[in-house]
Formats: structure tokens, C-alpha cells, sequence
């Protein structure tokens, strides 16, 4: 593997809050982009509060989020609504070769971010653009987030949930995420058309859109008005070789008999009931999915009667086939994760492995993260490699435009 | 918008994968431009019946999951078992910038379609791997399913489920379109790559890899030891203010009142429970918070009494937001996912609307779907692209190696 990275020398400006836009900028930075980071001095963006502050967020002493979305990252105190920081950020604007933006619409318009205000000062940039719900449209101005935009308005919590029972929930920033490697590739879109055409361009996503895509078969079953599929819940199962069951320790094996035909009287040895095969009410394939409440109501107590670890070694030996529903607490210690490059050692103490982007490269490696920059940590530095002398970037603090 | 050619106009990839986030990446490349080969084997794409064999598909007259997954493709079917196949697919390796595969590795190897092999024959090419679980270690050689490797194993389904309830729900291919989007994008740094060297590469994702990059927060925080309780089932929620209702009609709509001492006055007017405004009870956010299950019963009794759209309208007029749960069959019909470009309209007769990808482009727009191809419905024409004379494809369809 050689040591050039794909985005070496690519400046990017985030000038984007919370985490599918911070996050593309994250990808970029792993591969090698110099990203700077416009946040609003003082409190910075939003989502470095989030450990704290979100309650859908686990408790943490660190800032376990702002690894992922603040890695490598330089950030530069700027408050957009002062007249003051406008040339700073111009000249910015005209040396970047991205810029990502996730204001909505009314914002951008009055910061003067838009697309069309941008492009004449800098004709070679590729402007890229979040939104919630799209850049048109009677819902475009509206904040669009994850739960919201990426999961509820796509109709995917809807579909994931069990007859009867509430609709799906999602994970924070689950969508966020996803969206972002979309984000990643309508920039290397742009940039590939830079090098064919010289030219600059508006590339973006929604999340909506995100969503939509995500859920794309049951939409496009749904656009032609494919009778939709609910999923029965596992105490009523329509075949219960093929249900879930809850094990002792409250955790959840997918138990996945296709072939009973084959099976069945394995089965019914490995669960220690082999008078359930010459039982007369399940002697056959038709009488046991005809019968499946009822062999639910055998089944469900012998596996509630075993921990999770206790089955997963008495099916693994017997041919019996059954799904791990993993936890988040396994995975990050799984060997597997580590051979697929899941994970990454970080040079910061507080945080000392990270969520590495789901790209990999044959001819290069996401670059070793450190401490995330604090709010304005690399202010002066980066004005300094704008040229500021040190009485401007006095003034400009001053003014209260430079944090 | 569009301006000029679409920016993979000419870039030849051959899509050798089955099923969806592979093949769904290949669409993603079609729909900007690239010429896409699909290589099937004799029987074809599993994925061609799939809406059949798996009972999580709304069923249809019209094979839409094929459509998605397929439009602007065209088919060669080799039985790459037989030598003379093989011949005949290196001469479309040598004239390939891209190759997808999916294959798990043991298949790989006894089908010679290895990084190594492919590179032999084009060493410009850029191979484009997905697997389940990564490219070594314990779990290399399993077949990876969006169900299993990105959902269950990564943890997801676990953390996805209420307090005491079963696992969440994936939908069909949720987790495989989002990791198209990271394999478009490795393959997009990877031509980046080849403009700045001239060299090929191989480039890649793993499902597991997407998995836990979409839960990257709690994955992020499990690293660090922090964990999050499951989620209250909606009876008894954190807060009644934050949580999900039923309507009479069977919908589901979320509050999401954050500023809840501005808003629990219209509230209970939008919900015709004024009298709960003064009611010492729940007088204080914290008085709400800790009878949180006393108020969601009422408030839970209320939403049950009339449809969504009474809901809608209502909570509008109060300026009370909240977060919209579409149901599958909403989104097509959706302005706003016409108007964010998620749902577009087709070449295909029986399908005239699909989703498109979620990548916007100010230069240039998706090319409409075309009609997915019939098994082989283009082996001819593709091999006498690559230069085969009509006699050699006679004798490579004589021989069975090509249909």
C-alpha cells in the first residue's frame, strides 16, 4: 500500500451542524482531505453537546461522538452573522475545492451560502448540499432530521414493525450515517467532473431521499401497488421453525428450520422433546405450519429455559441452522470485525477506538485519528495560512467574529 | 440542469454479483452513465425470483425488485464453470475499467475471480469487492445477507427493540442499498486514484462493515463502555411528550415537544384535554417526567378516539409539530418525494415509477429506467463488442458456456 492518500491536498470546508454532512466530511478526512470545520464560536456545533445532552444518547464522561464525526478535523471559529467574518470566509471559499452545507433553505439565504451566491468565488468548487426533504417543494424549508426525514417520512419505521405492535425504532444518527457515504459519493462525482470539464458544481442529497432509496424495494412494490407485508410477531408466528424465540438471559435467536422436512427429528432430539416427532398434531410440514401456535406454545418455553450462549453451542454442533442476533457489546470485541477493518486504534487517550467509514482501499488506509479539535483550535492558524496579520485576527476577535 | 455528457459516460463496468447491494451499486454507476454488463450464471441472478422465494416481499404481477436492481443493465450469461467461459470473460475483463463481485471468497478462488486473477488480465481494472463479513478472518467464507450480516450480527436488531420486545424489523435490502452507496464511493476514489497513477486497484465493503457504521454512535460509545438502555415500549415512556400514538385509523404519529412548557397548553387544546392544563398533576416538566405513564394513558386514550388526519390538522392549528410516520404505501404519492427526486417516472411500461438513486447532480440528471435485461438477452451482442467473431459465439453457445 502506498502512502498517498486518494484526497491528499483537497481542501474542504464543513460548514455543516450535526452528523450526515459532518460525517462525509469525516470520510473525506480519513482519506486524507484537509477539512475545516466553520462552527459558530463559543458553543461550536450543536452536535458536541449531544453526549450530554440527547437522550437517546448513551452516558458518557467523553466525547465518544465527536470521534466519528469531528476526526481530523481543524476547526475555525467563525460567526457567519457578523459582516466581519464574510471576507474571511470568501477566502476560504476561494481556495476550497469542497464546501458542505446543511443550513435549510431560509438560513442559506440569508448567511448568503447559497449555491449561486458561492459559485462566483469560486467557479471551480463543488458545492455540496444536505437537506432534510430537497432543495424544492412545500416541505424543503422544514429542519429535516434522522428519525424524522431519513425514517419516519420514508415509511421505513412503519414497515418494521411486528402486526399489531408500534412502529420500528431507529438508532441515533443511524440514517445520518448512511446518508453520508451518498454525500461522499456525489462530491467524488463532482470532483470527476472538475477534472473533465474544469468546471465546478452543485452536488447534494436529502435525507428523505436517503430514506426512499434505503426502503427502495417495499417503495417500489408500494409504486405499483404490490400488497404489502406485515410481519407477524413472534408469539404468533405463521411458521415457527422459522420465528424468533427469547432465551433465558433475555436475548433473541432466529431460529431458522427451512428444511423440516429434513430436520424435524433432529430437532426435536436437540431440544430434548423427541416424543414431538411421532406426536400426531406435527407429523408433517402442513400440520406443523397449520399447527404453528401450538408448536410455538411447545417450542417457547424450552428455548426460554437456556441462556443465549448455551443454545448458540447445542444448535452450532447439530446442523440445526439459527441467525445471532449480535450485540452492540459482542461486536466490538468480535475478531471478525477486526479482519474486516471495522475498527481503528486512535492516538486519543480519552477515546481510544473508533468507528472506521465503511470504504476500504487496496492502495491506502483511513488516516489514524487524534483528539478532535476544540471549538476554535485552530483559528489563528488557519487565518495565518490566509494571511491575517496578527493586529486583523485581533480585530476580528474583537469583533467578536473570530473565536 | 443538465449541461453535459454524464460523468461516467464511457467507464465499462461489469456487474459479476448477485442478489442487491452489489448489483445496486452497479445501478447507481448505470444511472450516471457507465455501460454495465451483468454476468449471470445459467440460472441467472438469484435476486431475478427473489420477490417469490422470500416472504418479506410485497408480491406483484410486475418483477419490480428485478427492475430496481437491474434497469440500464445489460445480460450475458457465461457458465464460468466451463474454460471456454472464462476465455471469453477476460476478454471483457481486458476491456472493463470496473468489476463487481460478490462472490464469498472459496467461490472466488475455484472460479479464478480473485483480485489477483482479474488484475492479471487488466491491470488498470478497478475490482470492486463486497462481502458479508470481510475479506479474512473466522467469518470470511460466509455468505453475508443484508438480514444477517448488516442488521443482526452488527447489533443493530438488538439495540432496535423495545424494552422486553422482540428484535426490530429490517426491511427488505434496507441495509444493502445503503452499502451500495459505500461501494460507489470506494469505486469512485479508486478512478480518482487510477486518473492521479494510472494504476488499478481493489477497492471494497463488507454488510457488517455498513452495519456499524450506520449504529456508529452506539458502537462508538460501546467502545468507550457507555450502553443504551433499550427503549420504554410507548406505554410507558420517558416522557409522554417524546413518544408515539395510535390513531383510530391504525397510524402512528410522533410527538416530539422539546420546548414543553411553550407548548403543553396547545397541546391539551389540539387534543380537547384542556382541563389538564391547570391540572396539578402534571403542572411542571418535572410532574409530566414522573407520572410520564399516567399521562400517555390519557393522552394515548385520546389520539385512539379519531383518525390521523383529525390529528393532523388538529395539531397543526395548535402549532404543536410532530414527526410524520408514513406508512410504504404514502410515499409514492408523496409531493415532497417527488419533489426531493426520490420517486421518479420509468421507461418501463409496467412499472412507470421507481426510485431513483440519492445522488443529485447540478450538471447532469440519472438517466430513466430502462426495462431490466431477460437472462442472456444481450450475450451475443456483448461478445461480439469485445471483438468474437459470430462463429466463436456459435461455438461458445454450442458448447453451453454462453446462453
Amino acid at each position: 500500500m502506498s502512502d498517498a492518500l486518494p484526497l491528499a491536498g483537497l481542501l474542504v470546508l464543513d460548514v455543516s451542524t450535526f452528523i450526515a454532512a459532518p460525517a462525509a466530511a469525516t470520510a473525506l478526512a480519513d482519506y486524507g482531505a484537509d477539512v475545516i470545520k466553520i462552527e459558530a464560536p463559543g458553543e461550536g456545533d450543536p452536535h458536541r453537546h449531544n453526549y450530554k445532552r440527547a437522550a437517546t444518547y448513551p452516558r458518557s464522561e467523553s466525547n465518544f461522538p465527536l470521534q466519528l464525526d469531528g476526526r481530523l478535523k481543524r476547526s475555525l471559529a467563525l460567526d457567519l452573522k457578523k459582516d466581519e467574518a464574510r471576507p474571511v470566509l470568501e477566502k476560504l471559499i476561494r481556495r476550497a475545492d469542497v464546501m458542505i452545507v446543511n443550513f435549510p433553505p431560509p438560513a442559506r439565504e440569508r448567511l448568503k451560502l447559497r449555491w449561486e451566491d458561492i459559485e462566483p468565488l469560486n467557479p471551480r468548487l463543488v458545492y455540496c448540499s444536505l437537506t432534510g426533504y430537497g432543495e424544492t417543494g412545500p416541505d424543503r424549508d422544514r429542519p429535516g432530521f434522522d428519525v424524522t426525514a431519513y425514517f419516519g417520512r420514508s415509511g421505513i419505521l412503519d414497515a418494521a414493525r411486528y402486526e399489531g405492535g408500534p412502529p420500528g425504532l431507529s438508532l441515533p444518527a443511524q440514517g445520518d450515517r448512511a446518508t453520508a457515504m451518498t454525500l461522499v459519493a456525489a462530491i467524488l462525482l463532482g470532483l470527476r467532473h472538475l477534472d473533465q470539464t474544469g468546471k465546478g458544481s452543485w452536488v447534494g442529497t436529502s435525507l428523505y431521499a436517503n430514506g426512499a432509496w434505503a426502503n427502495g424495494t417495499t417503495l417500489a412494490g408500494a409504486a405499483i401497488g404490490a400488497k404489502l407485508v406485515t410481519r407477524e410477531p413472534p408469539d404468533r408466528p405463521r411458521n415457527a421453525l422459522t420465528n424468533l424465540y427469547r432465551t433465558r438471559d433475555d436475548r433473541w435467536l432466529q431460529l431458522l428450520v427451512v428444511r423440516d422436512d429434513r430436520l424435524w427429528a433432529t430437532f426435536c432430539e436437540v431440544i430434548g422433546r423427541p416424543e414431538l416427532f411421532s406426536d400426531a398434531r406435527f407429523t408433517d410440514r402442513e400440520e406443523r405450519k397449520r399447527r404453528a401456535l401450538e408448536l410455538h406454545a411447545e417450542i417457547a418455553p424450552i428455548f426460554a429455559a437456556k441462556s443465549y450462549t448455551e443454545w448458540e453451542k447445542i444448535l452450532s454442533t447439530t446442523g440445526i441452522p439459527f441467525g445471532v442476533i449480535g450485540r452492540v457489546v459482542d461486536v466490538v470485541d468480535d475478531e471478525q470485525a477486526r479482519h474486516a477493518g471495522i475498527f481503528a486504534e486512535t492516538s486519543n487517550p480519552e477515546v481510544p477506538r473508533t468507528v472506521n467509514n465503511p470504504i476500504r482501499l487496496g492502495f491506502a488506509t483511513p488516516r489514524v485519528s487524534g483528539t478532535p479539535a476544540a471549538v476554535g483550535q485552530n483559528s489563528e492558524e488557519i487565518l495565518r495560512e490566509l494571511a491575517y496579520s496578527e493586529a486583523e485576527i485581533d480585530a476580528l476577535k474583537k469583533a467578536g467574529a473570530l473565536g | 440542469m443538465p449541461e453535459s455528457a454524464l460523468p461516467l459516460q464511457g467507464l465499462k463496468v461489469l456487474d459479476i454479483s448477485s442478489f442487491i447491494a452489489a448489483p445496486a451499486a452497479a445501478v447507481v454507476l448505470g444511472d450516471w452513465g457507465a455501460d454495465v454488463i451483468k454476468v449471470e450464471g445459467p440460472e441467472g441472478d438469484p435476486n431475478r425470483r427473489i420477490m417469490h422465494d422470500s416472504s418479506n416481499y410485497p408480491k406483484s404481477e410486475t418483477n419490480y425488485p428485478w427492475h430496481m436492481d437491474s434497469r440500464n443493465k445489460r445480460s450475458i450469461v457465461l457458465d464460468l464453470k466451463k474454460p471456454e467461459a472464462r476465455a471469453a470473460l477476460d476478454r471483457l475483463i481486458e476491456k472493463a475499467d470496473v468489476l463487481i463481485c460478490n462472490f464469498p471468497p472459496p467461490v472466488r478462488d475455484k472460479l479464478k475471480l480473485a483480485y489477483e486473477d482479474a488484475k492479471r488480465v487488466n491491470p488498470k481494472l478497478i475490482y470492486a469487492s463486497l462481502t458479508g463479513y470481510g475479506e479474512s478472518g473466522p467469518d470470511r467464507d460466509r455468505p453475508g445477507f443484508d438480514a444477517t450480516a448488516y442488521f443482526a450480527r452488527s447489533g443493530l436488531l438488538d439495540a432496535q427493540r423495545y424494552e422486553d420486545g422482540p428484535p426490530g424489523v429490517p426491511g427488505p435490502a434496507q441495509g444493502d442499498r445503503a452499502t451500495a452507496m459505500a461501494l460507489v464511493s470506494s469505486i469512485l476514489m479508486a478512478l480518482m486514484h487510477r486518473m492521479k497513477t494510472g494504476e488499478g486497484a481493489w477497492v471494497g465493503t463488507s454488510l457488517l462493515g455498513n452495519g456499524l457504521w450506520s449504529c456508529g454512535v452506539i458502537a462508538q460509545a460501546a467502545l468507550v463502555g457507555a450502553y443504551l438502555p433499550h427503549r420504554p415500549p410507548p406505554e410507558r415512556p420517558r416522557s409522554a411528550l417524546g413518544n408515539i400514538y395510535r390513531t383510530a385509523d391504525d397510524r402512528w404519529l410522533q410527538l416530539t415537544i422539546v420546548r414543553t412548557d411553550k407548548l403543553w397548553a396547545p397541546l391539551c387544546e389540539a387534543m380537547g384535554l384542556a382541563p389538564l392544563i391547570d391540572d396539578p398533576r402534571f403542572a411542571t416538566e418535572p410532574d409530566r417526567r414522573a407520572r410520564s405513564a399516567e399521562l400517555a394513558a390519557l393522552l394515548s386514550a385520546a389520539f385512539a378516539k379519531q383518525p390521523y388526519e383529525h390529528w393532523r390538522k388538529a395539531l397543526a392549528h395548535h402549532q404543536v409539530t410532530f414527526g410524520v410516520i408514513s406508512r410504504p404505501q404514502d410515499v409514492p404519492d408523496d409531493q415532497q418525494a417527488v419533489a426531493c427526486g426520490a420517486v421518479v417516472e420509468t421507461k418501463i411500461a409496467e412499472m412507470p415509477r421507481t426510485l431513483s438513486n440519492p445522488i443529485r447532480l447540478s450538471f447532469a440528471e440519472q438517466r430513466a429506467a430502462h426495462p431490466a435485461p431477460a437472462l442472456g438477452q444481450h450475450s451475443e451482442e456483448i461478445l461480439r463488442e469485445v471483438g468474437l467473431s459470430a462463429r466463436e459465439v456459435a461455438d461458445l453457445k454450442a458448447s453451453g458456456a454462453v446462453k
